[in-house]
């Protein structure tokens, strides 16, 4: 006991304490926070406000469709936002984010002039000013456009479909809209009958409506993927290098002569670990101290939180799966001599987690399939699956039970087996064993 | 009480026997040797004394009682090749060997400082191992196996790679270690340090023992004495079989093997007939000479 807790701090102080470790620590987060923030500062820079001419053919009808264009521009963007706290990709951040720069762009998003001549030669004229980039482009709406319910949209590039789309929508219902007025309808009740219908979706939960989207659902499975994904690769790895650290100086053989080979595989495991867990708290202590205010803004606070039932299930699902997978990487250090050697063994590693991610969509679609209970069970894809059957829809009780008790025996098995390869393993040098090879340690490896 | 004893132990891997049926026993106190050359099995067996690997068969006891996890802190071991974390800071490294070993913190620090003093080493006890020397990463590797002041001390090839004043400072350690009662096990390629320093040994070879015992018993026992002869001119009275069994011709001198029951007289007659004669020297036999004849000799039961 007292030599694991040594190994320990010895792994964490040597760890925590190189400049690496710090750069990476205090930078990561930096580094995230400029992929996020970035591209949309650079979209909205280049989203200088759009000049557009409308050509109609009275100046009333053109003022009338500047109007509605101005307002239907602004009332979408609120819609978006709407929809935004519960559609997806969209965590707490992001929704701040897109918030304060939805209001920014509203105004400068188009200046709109009108054009009461709709000949050939103005359009020839419009065509030119478009080249010089004087306008972004013009929308030729004349009564025979209209007439023949062809519109023309012309700017210097092809309008992607979803603008196309945004276009035909709007002039759609500005056209609706003088119909109705057309037919004695008042602009009131215009209104009310043009109104869009806004599809809200709900999820039942323990007999309750809960407004948690399946996008957020998603969200939280797909940071827990990524979490595993990151931890096991960038700390596993980090357990397999050691391993092979120590064997190439010797230090093993230093360390065997006090410690046991279980003592120091665990000690390895849970040291490195514990630099990863401060590593991922630092970082979300950090976003947590640069979301507050814009969390603190959310009206709607409460339906962003992240359940505790939750936490708790990804907090243990990731560290089970963490212990997992480094043992395995612990083993594999101890098989090999170097560190090619080591990565070519790693997908051993790899393909559970391979597995489980092309699994997940069948997890999100149908939680409670026979085929996804079952894998969920599967020590080796359970630390995702299981965790994300957990967000979706909470499976019954004794599903999560088998399913720890399965990965918890599963651990230990693999510790006790792989602090028997590691036994043997870490004073063989050379050659890379074969598999028979392997089994034979085990078996007279008795420690 | 044997500090150490082995009873036909044996160890192999696959199909190669590294040690077979090795026995011998370590008295409290002494400085024992454990002499082959390369690949003989030497580096095993200290591993099993230590008990990082478990032979196949047969017994290790340590001070009486099989090995067990209770004889760890016990002893120290100095491995082969220098085993110390590159990263990790001179001090830190001491400390954590000896806490492995059982030592408090303090404690630890305390000895460790101490040590670094005598063997020069406190400038470097805040710099990185990877800063330092090999000789220097040597003491630093022998203090941190002796730091918690074990009861044998087992050392595998320890003055290999060191400057001849390290490997100075390094004997006397171990002297004087050995005059404080610590049994010292070390093992060695090098016969003539292991003849100035041991007073037992085992010759190993392909994982056999040659020779084992008590040094100045061994060579009494192999009786025969040795010639040491410079000469200049005629090399035939190298050639009369009634008086020399054989000769090895190091260059500067030959040393000759007398045949049994030869007369050293007759050989320097001889050879002042022959040849000029500038030394002419009676030998014990060299533990070198030894090892070679043991080994080269068809065993007696084949």
């Amino acid at each position: 006991m007292r030599n694991t807790w040594l190994i320990i701090q010895r792994e964490y102080m040597e760890r925590v304490r190189t400049t690496s470790f710090v750069v990476l620590t205090l930078l990561a987060p930096a580094i995230m926070t400029a992929l996020m923030i970035l591209p949309a500062k650079l979209a909205t820079m280049g989203d200088k406000a759009q000049h557009i001419v409308v050509v109609t053919s009275t100046p009333q009808f053109g003022e009338m469709v500047r109007q509605r264009l101005l307002s239907a521009n602004s009332a979408s963007d609120r819609d978006e936002d709407d929809d935004g706290t519960s559609s997806q990709a969209n965590d707490a951040k992001q929704t701040g984010a897109n918030r304060t720069g939805a209001s920014q762009t509203d105004e400068k998003q188009f200046i709109i002039d009108v054009d009461a001549n709709p000949t050939e030669a103005e359009r020839a004229v419009l065509r030119d000013r478009v080249t010089a980039q004087a306008i972004d482009g013009y929308l030729w709406l004349t009564d025979d456009a209209i007439a023949s319910g062809k519109v023309t949209w012309a700017s210097r590039n092809l309008a992607g479909s979803a603008q196309r789309s945004r276009w035909s929508e709007e002039l759609s219902r500005i056209m609706l809209y003088q119909r109705l007025s057309k037919s004695n309808v008042s602009a009131e009740q215009a209104d009310l009958l043009l109104k869009p219908i806004k599809v809200d979706a709900v999820r039942i939960e323990h007999g309750r409506e809960t407004k948690d989207s399946s996008g957020k659902k998603f969200l939280e499975v797909v940071v827990m993927v990524m979490l595993i994904y990151v931890a096991v690769l960038l700390y596993g790895i980090s357990v397999m290098r050691s391993v092979l650290e120590e064997k190439n100086s010797r230090v093993m053989e230093v360390l065997l002569s006090s410690a046991t080979s279980t003592e120091l595989m665990i000690g390895k495991i849970f040291g490195v670990g514990a630099v990863g867990l401060t590593q991922i708290v630092v970082w979300v202590v950090m976003a947590g101290v640069f979301a507050l205010p814009a969390l603190a803004m959310q009206p709607n606070l409460s339906d962003l939180l992240v359940p505790p039932a939750v936490l708790v299930a990804f907090a243990v699902f990731f560290l089970l799966g963490y212990l997992l997978f480094s043992a395995m990487y612990a083993a594999i250090g101890a098989i090999t001599t170097t560190e090619q050697e080591g990565q070519q063994l790693q997908f051993i590693i790899v393909i559970p987690l391979v597995l489980s991610v092309f699994m997940l969509s069948s997890v999100v679609r149908t939680p409670d399939a026979p085929f996804v209970v079952w894998m969920s069970m599967v020590p080796f894809f359970a630390p995702v699956l299981m965790y994300a059957r957990i967000v979706i829809q909470t499976p019954p009780a004794w599903q999560i039970a088998l399913s720890l008790f399965l990965l918890i025996a599963t651990i230990a098995g693999l510790l006790i087996l792989c602090a028997r390869i590691y036994r043997i393993g870490i004073l063989i040098y050379g050659k890379r064993p074969n598999l028979p090879e392997i089994l034979k340690w085990l078996k007279y490896a008795k420690t | 009480m044997n500090t150490v004893e082995l009873a036909g132990v044996r160890k192999s891997y696959d199909d190669f026997v590294a040690v077979d049926n090795l026995s011998f026993r370590i008295q409290p106190g002494t400085i024992y040797g454990l002499l082959g050359p390369n690949g003989a099995g030497k580096t095993s067996t200290l591993r099993m004394i230590i008990g990082i690997i478990i032979p196949d068969s047969g017994q290790v006891l340590i001070l009486g009682e099989p090995l067990g996890r209770a004889h760890t802190n016990r002893f120290g071991y100095l491995p082969e090749e220098r085993g110390l974390y590159k990263k990790m800071k001179v001090l830190t490294h001491l400390i954590l060997l000896a806490q492995l070993k059982g030592l408090t913190r303090g404690e630890a620090s305390k000895r460790a400082s101490d040590w670094c003093e005598r063997f020069e080493l406190t400038a470097w006890m805040d710099k990185k191992v990877e800063e330092l020397s090999k000789g220097m990463q040597q003491k630093v590797q022998f203090i941190g196996a002796i730091l918690h002041d074990p009861e044998l001390i087992v050392m595998d090839e320890p003055f290999s790679g060191l400057d001849p004043a390290s490997a100075v400072a390094l004997k006397d350690a171990v002297l004087e270690l050995a005059k404080n009662g610590k049994t010292i096990l070390l093992s060695t390629h090098r016969m003539d340090q292991a003849e100035r320093l041991c007073q037992s040994i085992c010759l190993i070879n392909h994982g056999r023992a040659v020779l084992e015992g008590d040094l100045d018993q061994i060579k009494a026992n192999y009786g025969h004495c040795s010639v040491q002869i410079k000469y200049d001119g005629d090399a035939g009275f190298l050639h009369e079989p009634k008086l020399v069994q054989s000769f090895n011709d190091y260059g500067n001198y030959v040393e000759v093997r007398l045949a049994p029951d030869a007369d050293t007289q007759e050989l320097l007659r001889l050879a002042c007939s022959k040849a000029r004669v500038d030394r002419f020297e009676v030998m014990q036999p060299s533990l070198e000479e030894i090892f070679i004849e043991s080994v080269s000799k068809p065993k007696p039961h084949a």
